[in-house]
């Protein structure tokens, strides 16, 4: 229950109250009106938001350019299913950080650091750090190829991007950033705006959803890439650290865990529809070359459907690219810099100011700099780290799982609202499957890489 | 409750502070206990570091023959 403090206190004795508690009061102060008050709408409203931001987050740049490749490639048939498989197990992972946050009010980063020391708890950051930055610039990347339809260049992407992050970042408020950026992820619906207009085949597309079939064929290499890369575009590490911390900044507790629980599959369940819509918008380019298309040099996927569908499909695609990169780089280096400052030791919230939370924010805005530093490197291999930053988010996500069900299982921290078995069984297996998948397609495209095996 | 926030503030001093004793900033910078790991526990973590390293070199590798 949420504690009114209205009696005064010993000055001396009592502990100083920062910005961050105020800014997270009037939060809570809201939220308790509308429990008391039996307004349930306005309660869901109010505590809505890591879990659609961590979902619609994930449906970014280069997990939308996945899901239309896969498209094009294959048409309709067993990625469709699969989407919404990936985001099933994203739900089952990310209400475990829902719940942690609102539990022990602390982000993943400062808890694993705290309760498995500090070597595990700068391994899961390092592992972070490294795959936000690959991330961050496939999204400057892609917001690229959408803003190159329009005959944008790369300097007026990177710029975009950073200005975003910094204007985000001024107000001190994590309700007021959690808003614009909510204001932002509802545009990802442009995908399935782009899938209607498409006019795709929805009886072929239902029979997929039902059957899985049919199962792609094709080289073992191309499809465990397609396979870790869909993975990679649904589940990833950032979105733990994200949710988590998220979480804790809202200001859950553990009597909003049902609504936190409404938000995450909510959240989920938008990112998989959207999803599929990027899905089926590229199989209206299968048989059209569609599966050849490399377009994130230039402005190949938007191109190629103005040919095939029109130039409205094209341009709603286009914009759909521009917001999925620019939601995504302001989710990505939100939890970067929740992860600088936990593992740090230092204050990383939203509701703090920029000279009690220094860290926090500087890390918020280099890492968008960098980014977009690299993404204006002439002769970058953009292509070649956009294709392989969720493949490597596969790969590394395992380890982050793992800590995330020994806290989420942690009676000693979580309580009576530790995992239950049902819930243990079905994340452990989501991380044997991953894990499994990601293994494959790193050993896989090793020894085909070192010619060790004959490529596919 | 809606006036700004004032840094350096005590409890005492606002009339109502809607949030639970662990949620104030203090509570949260105060470290949670180190959790006690088995033997297994910690062979099974460290064979999983070691296997997320090898296959992230894999990976790396792989990138740089692409390019």
């Amino acid at each position: 229950v949420s504690v009114t403090l209205r009696e005064p206190r010993d000055a001396a004795a009592g502990p100083l109250l920062t910005a961050e508690d105020w800014a997270r009061s009037r939060d809570r102060g809201r939220v308790h009106r509308a429990r008391g008050g039996g307004r349930r709408w306005l309660l869901l409203w109010l505590l809505a938001g890591p879990g659609i931001l961590a979902m619609l987050g994930e449906n970014d740049g280069p997990s939308m350019v996945s899901y239309t490749a896969t498209g094009a490639a294959y048409g309709m048939g067993f990625f469709l299913p699969f989407i919404v498989v990936t985001f099933a197990m994203a739900i089952v992972c990310q209400e475990m950080c829902m719940r942690v946050g609102a539990v022990t009010h602390r982000g993943y980063g400062q808890l694993v650091l705290e309760r498995f020391g500090p070597v595990w708890g700068w391994f899961a950051a390092s592992d972070l750090l490294f795959t936000n930055l690959v991330t961050l610039i496939a999204e400057f990347v892609v917001i690229r190829v959408g803003l190159a339809y329009f005959h944008l260049g790369p300097v007026i992407a990177a710029g975009l991007g950073v200005a975003l992050v910094a204007v985000t970042l001024s107000g001190g408020r994590y309700w007021r950033w959690e808003r614009i950026v909510l204001g932002l992820a509802v545009f990802n619906g442009l995908f399935l705006a782009a899938a209607i207009m498409a006019r795709p085949h929805w009886g072929q597309a239902a029979r997929s959803l039902g059957t899985f079939s049919p199962f792609p064929g094709g080289s073992l290499n191309t499809l465990l890439l397609l396979v870790a890369s869909t993975i990679g575009a649904t589940v990833t590490p950032w979105m733990v650290f994200f949710q988590q911390s998220a979480s804790a900044d809202k200001g859950l507790t553990h009597r909003d865990i049902r609504h936190g629980r409404l938000d995450t599959i909510l959240g989920g369940a938008l990112a998989a529809v959207f999803g599929c819509g990027a899905f089926i918008v590229g199989t209206r380019l299968a048989g059209h070359a569609g599966a050849g298309i490399q377009g994130l040099a230039g402005a190949g996927f938007p191109s190629a459907l103005a040919h095939v569908s029109g130039h409205a499909v094209a341009t709603v695609f286009a914009f759909g690219l521009i917001e999925s990169g620019a939601v995504a780089i302001l989710t990505i280096c939100a939890s970067t810099a929740c992860s600088a400052g936990e593992c740090a030791g230092v204050t990383a919230s939203f509701n703090s100011r920029p000279r009690t939370a220094t860290l926090f924010y500087t890390a918020n805005i280099t890492a968008a700099l960098i980014a977009a530093g690299i993404i204006l490197i002439p002769g970058a291999p953009l292509l070649s780290i956009a294709l392989n930053a969720n493949a490597l988010a596969t790969v590394l996500l395992p380890v982050t799982l793992v800590f995330m069900i020994l806290l989420a299982s942690d009676r000693q921290l979580m309580g009576r609202r530790a995992n239950t078995v049902s819930v243990n069984v079905a994340a452990v297996a989501i991380v044997t499957f991953v894990a499994g998948c990601g293994a494959a397609y790193g050993i896989d495209s090793f020894l085909q890489a070192a010619h060790l095996i004959p490529g596919g | 409750m809606e006036r700004p926030a004032t840094q350096g503030q005590r409890p005492g001093d606002e009339p109502a502070l809607f949030l639970e004793p662990g949620q104030l900033a203090a509570a949260i910078r105060r470290p949670v206990p180190r959790a006690q790991l088995g033997r297994r526990a910690t062979i099974a973590l460290w064979a999983l570091r070691v296997l997320v390293i090898i296959l992230s070199a894999m990976v790396i590798y792989t990138f740089f023959s692409q390019l």
